[in-house]
């Protein structure tokens, strides 16, 4: 290749006076045009403006550059600005550099030191420049369908709005039936609907969506690949009934001799071991729990399969390892609630009429364990002064959760008023820090039910419930008044924490995303990229990623999916090219970069290869390579060396 | 016609002498195409034979052993100078070798004799004959002369002796070749990695390492990754991991540092993250001289500006 002579152009932005106020820009561009290699340097207000853009291409065309270096903001914020400028100006994009002397200079320093650092980096990143090589991306397909995990309302959600793009879906429940803890709940803050009324159509518009198939009852196990192929491994447990059959007589969970906790009503009502969580579930069939039947192998009962007219159950029914290509992923795996035998101070769960709240929300539902009465679990009685406690494990960093978990206030205010309506000459307390009610008509519900409905709100937190004879005694104090305050009540709701639905974080390794301290799933920036994961191709939806109510779980869940069309609908996908590469002649396969790789984007067999499509350019592996054969594009070893020295240089003249 | 051979020592143990007779028959077929004109460890021959020689007259000369007087150092020039090829030959005419670790510092003969030590006084009088003095630093061979080529090892082994030869004699000596692999040394090696993590850092005699698996995964200090091949693994297949003879690959620059990367990447006790620190910086900490260990021969070649370092922190402290 006959060596071409370097003709480097330095533009210097004044950023209006984020960098012109501290930098001597003009002083950085006349030195600039002096820097070896450099044959135009100038300076202009705002570079990346409409006309820094055309003064960045015209130079391009006319000065004949072979490389740019656009000294100016963090590259994070206009290096793809100025990039593809330069590409319409007919320059390999990958022939321009920014160096950053806003955030990196001119804000954090003053004085003639900023002008000289910006000096130096500036001298650098023309060194770097002209090893730069012309790079072009990488380009892929797309599997043109979508994976849901999680069937609560967001998972539906986003289920729903992805088929109705006209794409597959493949929407994946751990559980028998979709629907979530939406399913659970009695009616819904502010509004009072009847959550099931409302959930209950979305749920059989999935059932019979052409386009929306649904593994319920069934796990990822597995998965492989990246942004646009991702392979997923999903096991299928058996439900030991043939859902095309079953036709929801309920024989069989009448006959079935054993009786276990029904999950559905959190434990305050019985079920078969041949069951249907709820009568709207979705498959709607009935499910035979392997864990809790008297035994398949050998079969110890079978009364369920004599007594069903349908044949619909199968004993013979095995697991099933699915294997599905999907080119997105949308993770809404919901929020289960802090276990309420974690609190010591409110009897370790221990005693019957403490419960939380998803349990109280059975006692309100018409459908539940009884038929919306409200009666305490321990002997059924209609509980007259009710406590309602928030805060129950959040809000305090010493002992629980530390973060506030967002919809306690408003679900307590909901459960204290149709408790009120449920029984109305009963009391109800409620024990608050304070309260947060930030959403629309929130705080007017909150004050409908403190004012309109009679209830007690006590500022304070509860020290200490135990229980006394049919008593359940609450200690508190009312911080307004200073005084100690103890309520004899019948039954106490706690407001429990929201914490990330068990096996969150095992998903989240799975699929190489990260999980915040929580457990919580995390989000790729929390303001700007709220709805993905740092791993291309995967978007979170729901409470997985912080507790949520409703409505922004159904917001985030059609954003999240609005994402995924976006993605799928393209007809091919670029990654950056700028990434490691192996130069195979000196790899000798010693293996020690592929666990360092956080993408998993390196497979290693005679000698590494590095995924071009998975790796993300963070450069650990190149670190990590002993024998350097491992080098990361555009940032080789030889570069870096240059930028140094030239950077010493400037130090040395001492500008 | 027979090539003119010259083979020379300077600070050297002599292994690299001994180590032609590793080609066993074949350094008979070796020395029926040579002509040995200078190589003090077999033929008796002075500096003053050497000088009357015409400049490029003798056709190869190997030197073995690290550059430590003055002598070393007039000597080796004068060999240039009459030679056409000229390599560097062993692990310390190459990089320093073991004999460069005494770069370390001045103190090397305080912390050996003790705090009692006191250079001898200078004789009354000006004796008549003196060893030479020594250079301010113990130096690779191409930190004096121009080297043609290099046969690496400590001492190198057969096959890449052979393959010198065979290369030397046919007249396909290329400039700037080294006689040993690209590729790092775990291409040849037998052993099996698997998972690749260190969770102890441990020296050869505290261990009886696994015959199949990797050493480096065993937590011993193996520098096979940065490591040149050439050799066959000769070093770990016996149970002991790669001390680095052969030099390091042509791209990893520093092999100390590049290993040292590679350990700290490979470290790890428990889960990944901050909370681990502590005991991973004591893993590393079982790494005993690292110099001695990482540098064991590039210390000359490599280690300067860690030297440079040293002085400068020694000046800051004086």
């Amino acid at each position: 290749m006959p060596e071409i002579k370097p003709r480097i152009g330095v533009f210097v932005c004044h950023c209006g006076k984020n960098i012109a106020g501290t930098v001597d820009v003009a002083k950085l561009a006349e030195a600039a045009s002096r820097f070896p290699g450099v044959v135009y340097a100038t300076h202009y207000e705002y570079m990346c403006s409409d006309p820094g853009q055309a003064l960045l291409k015209r130079a391009i065309r006319e000065q004949r550059l072979t490389g740019v270096v656009v000294a100016a903001c963090s590259p994070s914020m206009h290096e793809e600005t100025f990039r593809r400028a330069a590409e319409e100006a007919g320059l390999n994009p990958y022939l321009l550099e920014v160096a950053n002397i806003r955030e990196q200079v001119s804000w954090v320093h003053s004085g003639p030191a900023a002008t000289r650092k910006a000096l130096q980096v500036t001298r650098a990143v023309v060194e770097k420049v002209q090893g730069n090589r012309p790079l072009r991306p990488a380009e892929i397909g797309v599997v043109r369908r979508a994976l849901v995990v999680g069937g609560g309302i967001a998972g539906i959600q986003a289920a729903l709005d992805i088929a109705n793009a006209g794409f597959e879906v493949i929407l994946v429940e751990r559980s028998p039936s979709i629907g979530g803890h939406m399913a659970q709940l009695s009616e819904t803050f502010p509004t009072l609907d009847c959550s099931q009324c409302i959930l209950t159509p979305k749920m059989v518009e999935v059932a019979r969506h052409p386009r929306i198939r649904i593994l319920a009852y069934s796990e990822v196990e597995e998965v492989s690949g990246f942004v646009g192929n991702y392979r997923v491994r999903i096991r299928k447990k058996p439900t030991y009934v043939d859902p095309g059959k079953c036709n929801l007589c309920g024989e069989c969970a009448k006959v079935c001799p054993v009786r276990v906790p029904n999950e559905f009503d959190r434990g305050l009502s019985l079920r078969a071991a041949i069951y249907i969580p709820f009568p709207q579930a979705v498959p709607s069939t009935y499910t035979l729990d392997e864990k809790n039947c008297l035994g398949l192998v050998p079969l110890r009962c079978g009364q369920c399969a004599e007594v069903c007219e349908a044949k619909a159950i199968d004993f013979d029914m095995h697991e099933e390892i699915l294997e599905e290509e999907v080119g997105a992923i949308v993770l809404a795996t919901g929020y289960e609630l802090y276990p309420k035998e974690a609190m010591a101070e409110y009897g370790y769960g221990t005693v019957p009429d403490v419960i939380d709240g998803l349990e109280f929300e059975r006692l309100l539902s018409a459908s539940g364990p009884t038929r919306g009465e409200i009666r305490r679990p321990s002997d059924g009685k209609i509980p007259k002064e009710v406590v309602f406690i928030q805060c129950s494990g959040s809000r305090d960093p010493e002992h629980h959760k530390p973060y506030c978990s967002k919809i306690c206030c408003m679900y307590t205010a909901k459960h204290a008023l149709l408790y009120r309506h449920a029984v109305p000459d009963g009391q109800a307390y409620v024990f608050y820090i304070d309260i947060r009610a930030g959403g629309k008509d929130y705080e007017e519900f909150v004050n409908r039910a403190m004012e309109e409905e009679r209830i007690l709100y006590i500022r304070g937190k509860v020290a200490k419930v135990f229980r006394e004879g049919e008593k359940v005694v609450v200690w508190g104090v009312d911080t307004l008044t200073g005084r100690r305050v103890e309520v004899r009540a019948d039954l106490v709701v706690l407001a429990q924490a929201i914490v990330p639905s068990p096996g969150t974080e095992e998903l989240a390794r799975k699929l190489r995303v990260a999980c915040g301290g929580e457990g919580f799933l995390k989000e790729a920036h929390p303001k700007l990229r709220p709805l993905e994961a740092l791993t291309a191709g995967v978007f979170l939806a729901g409470a997985a990623q912080g507790p949520k109510d409703i409505p922004e779980s159904v917001a985030q869940a059609s954003g999240a999916a609005a994402k995924v069309v976006a993605l799928l609908s393209q007809p091919k996908l670029e990654h950056a090219p700028e990434v490691a590469e192996v130069e195979e002649a000196l790899c000798s396969g010693c293996g020690i970069c592929a666990p360092q790789c956080p993408y998993g984007a390196i497979t290693v067999d005679e000698v590494a290869h590095v995924n071009e499509i998975l790796c993300e350019g963070c450069g650990t592996c190149v670190a990590a390579c002993p024998s350097g054969a491992l080098t990361f594009r555009n940032v080789e070893d030889e570069q870096i060396l240059r930028m140094v020295r030239a950077a010493l240089e400037v130090a040395d003249v001492g500008v | 016609m027979r090539a003119k051979l010259a083979v020379y020592w300077t600070g050297s143990c002599g292994g690299c002498d001994v180590s032609f007779l590793e080609l066993g028959p074949g350094l008979l077929d070796v020395l029926s195409q040579v002509e040995i004109v200078f190589w003090p460890a077999l033929v008796d021959a002075k500096r003053q034979d050497l000088e009357r020689l015409p400049p490029r007259s003798i056709d190869i000369t190997l030197v073995n052993g690290v550059l430590r007087t003055e002598e070393n150092a007039e000597m080796v020039a004068l060999l240039r100078e009459k030679s056409r090829f000229l390599g560097a030959y062993g692990a310390c005419a190459h990089l320093g070798g073991v004999p460069a670790l005494a770069n370390q510092g001045n103190g090397i003969l305080e912390a050996v004799f003790g705090p009692g030590f006191r250079p001898a006084p200078p004789f009354p009088e000006a004796p008549e004959d003196t060893p030479p003095d020594l250079l301010p630093e113990a130096l690779p061979l191409d930190e004096v002369v121009p080297v043609d080529f290099v046969v690496p090892g400590c001492p190198p082994p057969a096959g890449l002796i052979a393959r010198f030869f065979e290369a030397a004699l046919s007249g396909g000596l290329q400039p700037g070749q080294v006689f040993a692999e690209e590729k790092a040394l775990c291409e040849e090696c037998p052993r099996v990695r698997e998972e690749r993590r260190i969770s102890r850092v441990l020296r050869p005699h505290e261990v009886l390492p696994d015959p199949e698996k990797c050493l480096l995964d065993q937590g011993m200090v193996c520098l096979g990754p940065v490591t040149r091949g050439g050799c066959e693994a000769s070093c770990p297949k016996a149970g002991m991991p790669c001390t680095g003879c052969l030099g390091p690959t042509p791209k990893a620059g520093d092999p100390a540092l590049a290993l040292l990367s590679a350990l700290a990447s490979l470290v790890r006790a428990g889960e990944e993250g901050e909370a681990a620190f502590p005991e991973e910086n004591r893993i590393l900490d079982g790494l005993v001289d690292p110099i001695g260990t990482l540098y064991k021969y590039a210390f000359a070649k490599y280690g300067r500006p860690l030297r440079r370092l040293a002085r400068r922190r020694e000046e800051v402290r004086a």
